[in-house]
């Protein structure tokens, strides 16, 4: 059975052992919490139960995740931990012994203290950078003038002149010397510097003139330049600030220093996280609880493969708590959980990226494993890259420590490989035409049409065996009238068709009785004569989704056709190279980086192109999906993953 | 003699807008890439799959263009004589695969772009934009289909 029997779960305890339960239901990770509040037992009971509620604590808690994250982020943004491509695909995390975990964990009292000199680093460090940004804003503004010399803090109207420093836009200068001279008979004006945009000059005149000047130079668009509570000649003070900025990067450096003195907390503080996480998660699921006075009630799913585990576990292991359980009720969500056995186990995830099935319907995993093992195979159809795939998916297969999903995909590409390798043999690809060994079944590139209307078939045939399905759903659900008329009639047809098409032509009269059919059948949701006689009509126009579904399996022929015709793109290259000793050495690269690109994109494409088929012109026929994933309470992994001791 | 020029337009077309079909894509999904790397470093991978995807177009394109210059002997000994004629019914193959690429790689490219800003948001469900992507593609798949039947029922 490919998807697991639930049972309802209900446990009643002491409210003493309550937390012990909790570890033990986290530990073990097969139950899924249901709110209390919003089952039945809330509503028959709700004059004793009482929700219970998450304490105090849990807000202590969430503050302690987040100063460790708040610590992990900071290493993290100055000394980064860099994943490499294979981990940014398959999360990277520490490998801990469960001994090595807990002492790390006994060590959180030291969170407080790093945490602490995290916040101040931090702070630190943003003074620095504001003190910086500062630093070289007012460089750039003295550049300019670092030609004057003169103090700034002398630059000041007094009481018989005003002087100040002013920038006017490059094309305004001429016209304002011109304006200048024409009002005013004393002045003093000195051009310190020019720059494509601006001129920047020292102005000075009679302080009594000052609102005409003022205007004039409103009117020519000149702005003043003010450096206020600076003392000093501008390249005096450009030095300085040199200086600081220097003394500011050292400052900067023992910082970080310090911060990298803090590194070694770093594994620590990781383990910390995913403790505290987990606590978090526990304190939380506490409100899905009810309690008494004394007691606490909480209720969930459990699946019925390991119902029996855990009610030895609640008896052995506890004292007072009683567990009751009940097969789920007809109206109730009931979560879904996969599983099939043996090879048909990785192709779940396939299922999964497109939905999970509802309770009572078909999986439809084991139904579609061999097509995608199959259509994998004619897609990448080259015995070389079939045994490289193969390799190189069972290494990281052996390598890596991965998810469920994760690991069904790299069983699926192994699979995939080994169908590859049996198409290459067939169809004769060995990375591309390198090996030129005869195909043992044909050649597609010297028969096509073979091919095309092989993938065809096979296309026909799936679609068919959907509609089966379907058919099976539909006697099962205690409609067999259904089946007949819309996959009865429609098989008649079809195959009517294709034999008249074929130049038999009895088959016109098997595709008119499939017909008459669908036009008495398809119509029959409808209330009146002629409605269900139009809609009956209507519906023989679905043959083009039919026709359409089929030919799509083209597909299958044109990227087996694509992979074989790159490899051989990929020699021919490599044999214009070949010839002299470098030529050789050439075409050694050409063909190793050229096969293995080649490899990885058909690789590509075969799997997506395959799902494709799946979810579109298979699933469509029998497959609703929708339902939802079970979700049990159990440990999570942010950081951390606890390997066993000793395993080498 | 004549036939073989217009076969080898067939060739650059086939070659040249189905790549510049995948070149644009990928570029569209190039700068949608750089934006969520700006922000999380770590997606570097998952991004680099989703902007190779376009490509398929371009070796779509390359494999018609190999297949011609193979019947018409430019790969290989010596050059076929065709006809004028022949040399048409080579450019008339490329064609579909040609104008196909081209369009469907910049609008797998633009899909994938929102793949990116999916990931963004849900890493989880990678899968899904990538079966986006794929709808895209099909055309590209049939064209190229259409051009591999055509250059096989041509006789030289």
């Amino acid at each position: 059975m490919p998807i697991i029997d639930m049972n309802k779960v209900y446990i009643l305890g002491h409210r003493q052992e309550r937390q012990k339960i909790f570890n033990l239901l986290h530990q073990m990770g097969t139950v899924e919490m249901l709110d209390v509040k919003s089952g039945e037992a809330w509503r028959d009971f709700q004059t004793l139960l009482e929700p219970e509620q998450s304490s105090e604590e849990l807000f202590q808690i969430d503050s302690h995740r987040s100063d460790i994250r708040f610590c992990l982020d900071f290493f993290q943004r100055h000394f980064p931990i860099r994943k490499s491509m294979l981990e940014q695909f398959t999360g990277s995390r520490l490998d801990l012994t469960d001994e090595q975990f807990s002492n790390y964990v006994a060590s959180f009292d030291q969170v407080e203290s790093v945490h602490q000199a995290c916040r101040e680093a931090e702070e630190k460090l943003v003074r620095i950078r504001n003190e910086v940004t500062q630093s070289q804003n007012l460089i750039e503004d003295l550049r300019p003038w670092a030609s004057l010399d003169l103090p700034l803090e002398e630059v000041e109207d007094g009481s018989w002149t005003m002087m100040d420093l002013f920038i006017v836009p490059f094309e305004n200068y001429s016209v304002l010397q011109e304006a200048l001279t024409d009002s005013f008979s004393e002045y003093f004006l000195d051009k310190v510097f020019t720059d494509e945009e601006n001129v920047y000059f020292f102005f000075s005149a009679l302080t009594e003139n000052k609102q005409e000047i003022d205007e004039l130079f409103r009117n020519k668009a000149v702005t003043r330049a003010s450096f206020p509570d600076v003392k000093g000649t501008p390249s005096e003070l450009i030095d300085s600030l040199n200086k600081k900025l220097e003394s500011l990067q050292h400052e900067k450096s023992i910082v970080l220093s310090g911060v990298e003195k803090l590194l070694v907390h770093r594994h620590m503080l990781m383990a910390c996280y995913d403790y505290v996480d987990n606590e978090y998660e526990k304190h939380q699921a506490v409100d899905n609880l009810a309690r008494t006075d004394n007691s606490f009630f909480m209720e969930g799913w459990v699946p019925v493969p390991v119902l029996n585990d855990l009610e030895t576990m609640i008896n052995d292991k506890t004292e007072t708590a009683i567990l009751a359980t009940r097969d789920p009720e007809p109206h109730e969500q009931v979560p879904v959980l996969l599983h099939n056995k043996g090879m048909a186990e990785p192709y779940e995830v396939v299922t999964k990226l497109y939905s999970t099935p509802k309770k009572d319907e078909l999986d439809p995993t084991p139904f579609m494993a061999p097509f995608f093992f199959l259509f994998f195979g004619i897609c990448l159809s080259d015995a070389g890259y079939g045994i490289l795939l193969g390799l190189l998916a069972f290494y990281l297969y052996r390598k890596l420590t991965l998810g469920e999903s994760g690991r069904q995909l790299l069983k699926l590409l192994i699979l995939g490989g080994i169908s590859a390798f049996a198409f290459g043999i067939l169809l004769g690809g060995y990375f591309g035409d390198l090996i030129a060994l005869p195909a043992l079944l044909f050649d597609p590139l010297k028969e096509p049409m073979t091919m095309l209307i092989a993938a065809l078939g096979i296309g026909l045939f799936q679609v068919y065996f959907g509609m089966g399905l379907q058919a099976y759903r539909n006697i099962k659900g205690g409609k067999p009238l259904d089946a007949f008329y819309d996959q009865g009639f429609w098989f008649i047809f079809l195959n009517g068709l294709i034999l008249w098409i074929a130049g038999i032509t009895f088959g016109q009269w098997i595709a008119l009785t499939g017909a008459v059919g669908l036009i008495l059948t398809q119509g029959r949701s409808q209330r009146s004569l002629l409605l269900k006689f139009f809609s009956g009509l209507l519906s023989l126009y679905n043959v083009t989704q039919y026709l359409s579904d089929v030919l799509s399996y083209s597909r299958l022929f044109a990227l087996g056709l694509a992979s074989v015709v790159i490899g051989m793109v990929v020699n021919s290259v490599g044999d214009l190279a070949a010839g002299s000793i470098i030529g050789y050495i050439f075409l050694v690269i050409i063909l190793v980086i050229g096969h293995f690109f080649n490899m990885i994109i058909s690789t590509l494409s075969s799997y997506v192109h395959t799902s494709r088929l799946q979810y579109l012109e298979f699933f469509n026929k029998f497959f609703e999906g929708g339902g939802r994933s079970f979700k049990p309470f159990r440990i999570k992994n942010n950081y951390v993953d606890i390997v066993e001791t000793e395993k080498g | 003699m004549e036939g073989i020029a217009i076969a080898m337009l067939g060739v650059a077309l086939a070659v040249g807008l189905a790549g510049s079909g995948s070149a644009i894509g990928i570029g569209i999904v190039g700068q949608s890439a750089c934006g969520l790397i700006s922000e999380d470093p770590d997606k570097f991978g998952q991004t680099l799959l989703l902007q190779a995807l376009p490509g398929t177009q371009g070796i779509y394109g390359l494999l018609a263009g190999f297949l011609i210059m193979q019947d018409i002997g430019i790969v290989g000994e010596e050059l076929v004589e065709l006809t004028v004629w022949q040399g048409y019914a080579f450019l008339m193959a490329a064609l579909p695969i040609a104008i196909a690429g081209f369009s469907s790689g910049i609008y797998q490219g633009r899909v994938l772009a929102s793949s990116i800003n999916l990931i963004a948001k849900r890493p989880e469900e990678m899968g899904k934009g990538i079966v986006y992507a794929v709808m895209v593609e099909t055309y590209a798949v049939f064209a190229l289909l259409a051009t591999i039947l055509m250059l096989f029922g041509i006789d030289v």
